[in-house]
């Protein structure tokens, strides 16, 4: 049985294992067959490129880990950035503009929580829906012209490495909290709960978790650090733009999935995304050194997505088959009589790595 | 029911045999070489305790199993069924406890939604359905209109449908899985009625029930299971209800229990005419500390949800509940756990247990909080927190890490019984507690409630196992139709006694004032009059009643007064404009309706489109002389091709449309921006017949507006009269339903994607000519006005509920509104806020409408 348990949580983890030596052998590869890649420049620019996606990831994987999802994050950080350059623009300093943007974004996910938590809608509508308002809202502020120049204070964070790495400033936030998301999510109370709403709402509610409030809670926090991303895009192109941060909830879906999050909530681990992170920021660098334009990029992207959607559900009915099998072989005369017709759908909800 | 029909036997083969037949789940045997026989014109009841193996049972019968080992035979020839459809082709029908009907779908659509009725030219005869459906109905005593959507149905009328669909079918075998679970006395023995017609027909009928007065008055014979093994198959009038009690239990009850009376303390929980309407009426019971108090009842008698308002789950209308004498309001079971109350759900996989979590972490979920540090769980609190319920569960298990699924039914009943005592709890509620799970877990489980009781806690049982309640109970009460029928304690509480006080109330309806609640608020809501059927009123408020309807008055109201604003509105050419555009986005859109008909929806459409418009211009550029066919059938065949992608990718790899349309509409608008790479078709690179095709009006009409409204009318008909087209609503409507009739769901999910993608070429190549320059950007974004028209339109996004009038109108309003802002000078670019607000309106009025149908039906 020990046996059985260590296999099991080989199993477990072998999703972001073998997706870290992917991450790695193609960072490897890239290095040495394309031109420019190891580049310290390249490095500091793909991941600064790659930051306010970065961002959008760690709410998205809460999210989708309780059933739920957010596909207005960008646009979210799209009115973020605008609400920035208009306070910037009436003369208020960095930190109020900041601070405004931010309070916009928790706005914007107080709407989304309130309409999936209290009126529950569905969350693929309703964040569907607000994908197009607060993108439409950008416009209405703005009409079509950027707002620039923006304070240095902000130019210069988007501009500037770690000491005298080629780490850009941009990509801290991530790194700051990227820690905090794993520790809440795989060493607390709340991100227990977060796990047991989406194994099974409704056994989470009965066990007392508030789970209408956690997922409001949730909602607000996309907002809030998806505002925070459309800041620190907006300083990375020098203006803010009404179209700013546009479909980049495309890179911040697939990097969710592509980590191994399951689309049927419940399961799913940081450290998997971090890497599904580093293979997406390494294959749009790729693809950006062969000069290839941001749709061709996004075509790649959406690829990897389908791709990964694929392949999680090839490891659900590898491990539904395998659990079959297993049930087939053992024929112990003890035990529940159960056999109820929701065997089926519970049990191909078992593991999604593969 | 006394002159039954003579039984033909002998003679011919049994209608149905099975022989030897057994079915193992994992760990546990489920049936075990189960034999019977089932004859024409006889019905057979199938008894047994919960878990005896009866649904797996009838499930192997329906098709959804296939044994492990043994034969069926039907007719006298073997059968092996592959699926539910082979098994109703063979005339098995089976009418299913929880109706598997198409709540957006007419009930006489749902009678005959597996094997319509066609006309000669093979298309849909509705009319005769109807009619038929209607005949079915009224045979059946059901004094509803065929036309009723089944979802405006009560369960009870469900089933009666469900009937009705399997003597449509014709079924030579009828098995009734629990039908009078959810039925009132009156429809019972309407059911039962029907039931001895049918056996004056000749038809086999397996009854599988639990109410030992039922399958006495019904049943020529009685087969018992117990623990997944054949026990005996009686003839009914030669046995008594305590012979079959004995052959259900197989040990003389009682023998289970040898708790010794304890003392009991004060009074810790009590309500005091504690009422939910429609669900329950003035419940007043107590329960003292150490008393095992049992609550017995039929299901649906409202037990499940008084339990459910003391844990805070829901909340009652009026009365009051108090704790140690002193009135709280529990408005979560957050709160019910902190003023100690803890709740044993009946639905253990569904309430109790989070599978994918180990053992400890479904035993420490309530109490996490406690074993936190700074926020940081520690596990060796939470071991501590949880390891002396486990014990004292005996639970035999390996390792607190061990997922809670590895262990059998009542191995994790017991998880979820430390999972409550880790809360410290003075009042545990019990619902079912040994439902499902094996006679010696059972045996251990009684052990447990035995000894919390004497420790001090204050238990209440909610139960249908009679030996339970007899022999772990200090006092029963019993509930009948939402209230308390009757409180028995100690010599009082009989089988005779509880099983009186459960079904008494249900002859008399009109006297019991839960009743009175509940039943007339139902019938004047959902039924009509029992009137004449179609008069002329009927008809023009079944009009007014269309989404439609009420969306055209909405419209109306919005773009009158707004158009009157500024009156270019009805500019000639401003009309044309907006005919034009709106049949372009109208014929993406009945696209995309097909798709969110079955409940998936495409987000790839404006990708679609753009590349198939790009492909049909560069065509017409590269080969100018070719005729204006081949430009169209370029964008045709990249369209489809697109939609099929999206649509085997959905189907048939299971993943949410969302997310993989959201992928294919970047792939295809990427690889439109690779192969054009910023190059674009001017007007000048192509022939002017190309150009002129979609300009040159016939009759005054444009081209483009032809080919929507004829697209429409062909997708309409399609839609209402080909069975593939009535397969797509069914698909959305209720998947798991259209599976169970062989409804091949996937391929409609497939084909509907098609359509959608090859609308969108279709518009692709529109597009290509009705604009003059044609580049990567075609329609970029464009995917949010058709959503949001589609949706407006009154397609619900949950499938199974829309129709091309209502994109027509959808699309023309929305367009309308647009030219209306668009004319105040409103930039196109601030649409897209309208179209999200669109969006998330329409949705919102959609949930609202269908919770407060929901409402309205109160029976469950």
């Amino acid at each position: 049985m020990t046996r059985v348990l260590a296999f099991a949580r080989s199993r477990a983890t072998s999703w972001e294992w073998l997706l870290g030596a992917f991450a790695v052998v193609l960072i490897v590869v890239a290095s040495i067959t394309t031109l420019g890649f190891a580049d310290g420049y390249n490095i500091e620019s793909s991941i600064s490129r790659m930051a306010a996606k970065a961002l959008f990831v760690l709410p998205l994987v809460f999210l989708i880990i309780a059933r739920e999802i957010d596909i207005s994050v960008a646009s979210v950080a799209g009115l973020a950035g605008i609400t920035y350059g208009l306070v910037v623009q009436a003369g208020g300093p960095h930190l109020v503009a900041l601070a405004t943007a931010i309070i916009t974004g928790a706005l914007c996910g107080t709407l989304n929580g309130f309409l999936v938590a209290v009126l529950r809608l569905p969350s693929l509508v309703v964040t569907l829906g607000s994908l197009a308002l607060f993108r439409g809202l950008c416009y209405v502020l703005v009409g079509g012209t950027p707002i620039s120049p923006l304070p240095d204070e902000l130019i210069g964070f988007a501009y500037g490495s770690l000491g005298d790495t080629y780490i850009p400033l941009t990509i801290v936030p991530f790194l700051v909290l990227a820690p905090i998301a794993a520790i809440v999510l795989h060493r607390t109370a709340f991100g227990r709960r977060v796990y047991a709403i989406g194994g099974n709402p409704d056994a989470a509610r009965y066990a007392g978790v508030a789970t209408r409030r956690i997922v409001f809670q949730l909602f607000v926090v996309s907002g809030a650090v998806a505002a925070l991303a459309g800041v620190i895009q907006i300083g990375i192109t020098s203006s803010a733009s009404p179209d700013s941060a546009l479909g980049f909830e495309l890179d911040a879906i697939t990097v969710v999935f592509l980590g191994g999050v399951s689309f049927l909530g419940g399961k799913g681990k940081i450290s998997g995304v971090i890497w599904a992170l580093i293979v997406v920021i390494a294959v749009r660098s790729m693809l950006q050194l062969q000069n290839l334009g941001a749709y061709g990029q996004a075509a790649v992207v959406g690829a990897i997505l389908i791709v990964s959607l694929l392949l999680a559900n090839l490891g659900i009915r590898l491990s539904t088959a395998r659990a079959a099998r297993r049930a087939r072989a053992l024929t112990l005369p003890s035990g529940g009589k159960t056999a109820t017709p929701h065997n089926q759908p519970t049990q191909s909800k078992e593991i999604h790595n593969a | 029911m006394d002159e039954k029909a003579p039984r033909t036997m002998t003679a011919q083969a049994p209608a149905v045999e099975v022989t030897h037949l057994s079915k193992v789940f994992g760990p546990t045997i489920a049936v075990s070489d189960v034999s019977f026989e089932l004859h024409t014109g006889e019905v057979l009841a199938l008894v047994g305790e919960n878990g005896a193996g009866k649904s797996t049972c009838v499930k192997m019968l329906a098709g959804l199993y296939a044994p492990d080992a043994g034969e069926i035979r039907v007719a006298g020839d073997t059968v092996a069924f592959a699926n539910p459809m082979a098994a109703h082709e063979r005339g098995v029908a089976v009418v299913h406890q929880h109706p598997g009907l198409f709540a957006d779908i007419s009930a006489a659509e749902n009678i005959f939604a597996g094997q319509p009725l066609r006309t000669r030219a093979g298309l849909l005869d509705h009319r005769r359905m109807a009619a038929e459906a209607q005949r079915l109905l009224d045979l059946l005593g059901l004094q509803r209109s065929a036309r009723t959507l089944a979802g405006d149905l009560r369960v009870s009328e469900q089933q009666i449908v469900e009937i009705a669909r399997a003597l449509a079918a014709d079924a030579k075998v009828l098995i009734l899985d629990e039908p009078t679970a959810a039925l009132t006395a009156t429809e019972v023995d309407r059911l039962f009625g029907v039931i001895d017609t049918l056996r004056t027909q000749g038809v086999a009928m397996m009854f599988v029930g639990h109410r030992l007065e039922e399958i006495f008055r019904v049943s020529d014979r009685i087969t018992v299971l117990r623990d997944g093994a054949l026990v005996d198959t009686v003839d009914t009038r030669s046995v008594s209800e305590e012979d079959v009690v004995r052959l259900m239990v197989g040990r003389s009850i009682g023998s289970l229990y040898d708790r010794a009376p304890a003392t009991h303390g004060d009074v810790v929980i009590e309500t005091r005419g504690l009422t939910a309407r429609g669900k329950f009426s003035d419940i007043t019971l107590t329960v003292r500390a150490g008393e095992v108090v049992g609550m017995a009842g039929l299901v649906g008698s409202g037990r499940t949800e008084v339990a459910r308002a003391l844990f805070g789950v829901e909340r009652p209308d009026s009365g009051a509940i108090l704790l140690d004498g002193s009135e709280v309001t529990v408005k979560s079971p957050a709160r019910a756990i902190e003023l100690g109350i803890a709740y044993v759900s009946e639905d253990r996989r569904g309430q109790s247990v989070v599978e994918d979590f180990s053992i400890l972490d479904n035993a420490s979920l309530p109490t996490i909080e406690k074993t936190t540090r700074w926020g940081i769980i520690r596990r060796k609190a939470e071991i501590a927190l949880v390891a002396g319920p486990l014990e004292r569960m005996r639970l035999k298990f390996h390792d607190y890490l061990q997922p809670i699924r590895t262990l059998s039914g009542g191995n994790q009943q017991k998880v979820v019984l430390a999972k409550w005592l880790a809360t410290n709890p003075r009042v545990l509620i019990l619902d079912e507690p040994t439902q499902g799970i094996d006679i010696q877990a059972k045996a251990e489980v009684h052990r447990i409630i035995g000894e919390l009781a004497a420790q001090g806690i204050a238990i209440l049982m909610i139960s249908s196992d009679m030996p339970e309640l007899l022999g772990a109970c200090d006092r029963v009460y019993v509930m009948s139709q939402g209230v308390v029928a009757a409180e028995l304690a100690g010599d009082e509480i009989t089988q005779f006694n509880v099983g009186l006080a459960a079904t008494r109330a249900l002859g008399d309806d009109a006297q019991k004032p839960a009743a009175d609640d509940a039943q007339p608020e139902r019938s004047s809501s959902t039924a009509p009059p029992p009137a004449p059927r179609r008069t002329a009123i009927d008809a023009l408020r079944r009009v007014l009643r269309r989404r439609e309807t009420g969306l055209l008055i909405a419209l109306a109201l919005i773009i009158v007064p707004l158009s009157l604003i500024n009156t270019n509105f009805y500019s000639l050419g401003n009309l044309k404009d907006l005919a034009d555009y709106s049949a372009l986005l109208g014929l993406v859109g009945i696209g995309q309706m097909l798709v969110i008909l079955t409940r998936n929806i495409d987000l790839s459409v404006a990708s679609t489109l753009g590349l198939s418009a790009y492909f049909a211009a560069s065509t017409m550029r590269a080969l100018p002389d070719a005729p204006v066919v081949a430009g169209i059938g370029v964008a045709l065949i990249t369209g489809l091709v697109c939609g099929l992608l999206n649509g085997a990718v959905v189907a048939y790899g299971r993943v949410p449309s969302i997310v993989v349309t959201l992928g294919t509409l970047a792939l295809y608008r990427g690889a439109l921006s690779i192969v054009s790479s910023g190059d674009r078709v001017k007007p000048e690179d192509v022939s002017d017949a190309w150009l002129a095709w979609t300009k040159n009006e016939i009759l005054g009409i444009s081209p483009v507006v032809l080919v929507a409204v004829g697209v429409a009318v062909v997708v309409g008909l399609v839609l209402f009269l080909t069975q593939r087209g009535r397969e797509t609503y069914y698909s959305g409507s209720n998947p798991e339903g259209a599976d169970l009739i062989g409804i091949p769901v996937q391929r409609r999910v497939l084909g509907a994607f098609a359509v959608s993608g090859l609308l969108a070429g279709a518009t692709g190549a529109l597009w290509a000519s009705y604009y003059p320059y044609v580049d990567g950007q075609v329609a970029v974004g464009l995917e949010t006005s058709v959503i949001a028209a589609v949706v407006v339109g009154g397609v619900a996004l949950r499938g199974g509920s829309g129709t091309v009038v209502g994109v027509a109108f959808g699309t023309l309003g929305l367009l309308a509104i647009r030219k209306v802002l668009t004319i105040a000078g409103v930039p196109d670019q601030y649409l897209q806020a309208v179209y999200g607000a669109a969006i998330i309106v329409a949705v919102s009025v959609d949930v609202y409408l269908t919770t407060r149908a929901k409402r309205r039906e109160v029976t469950r």
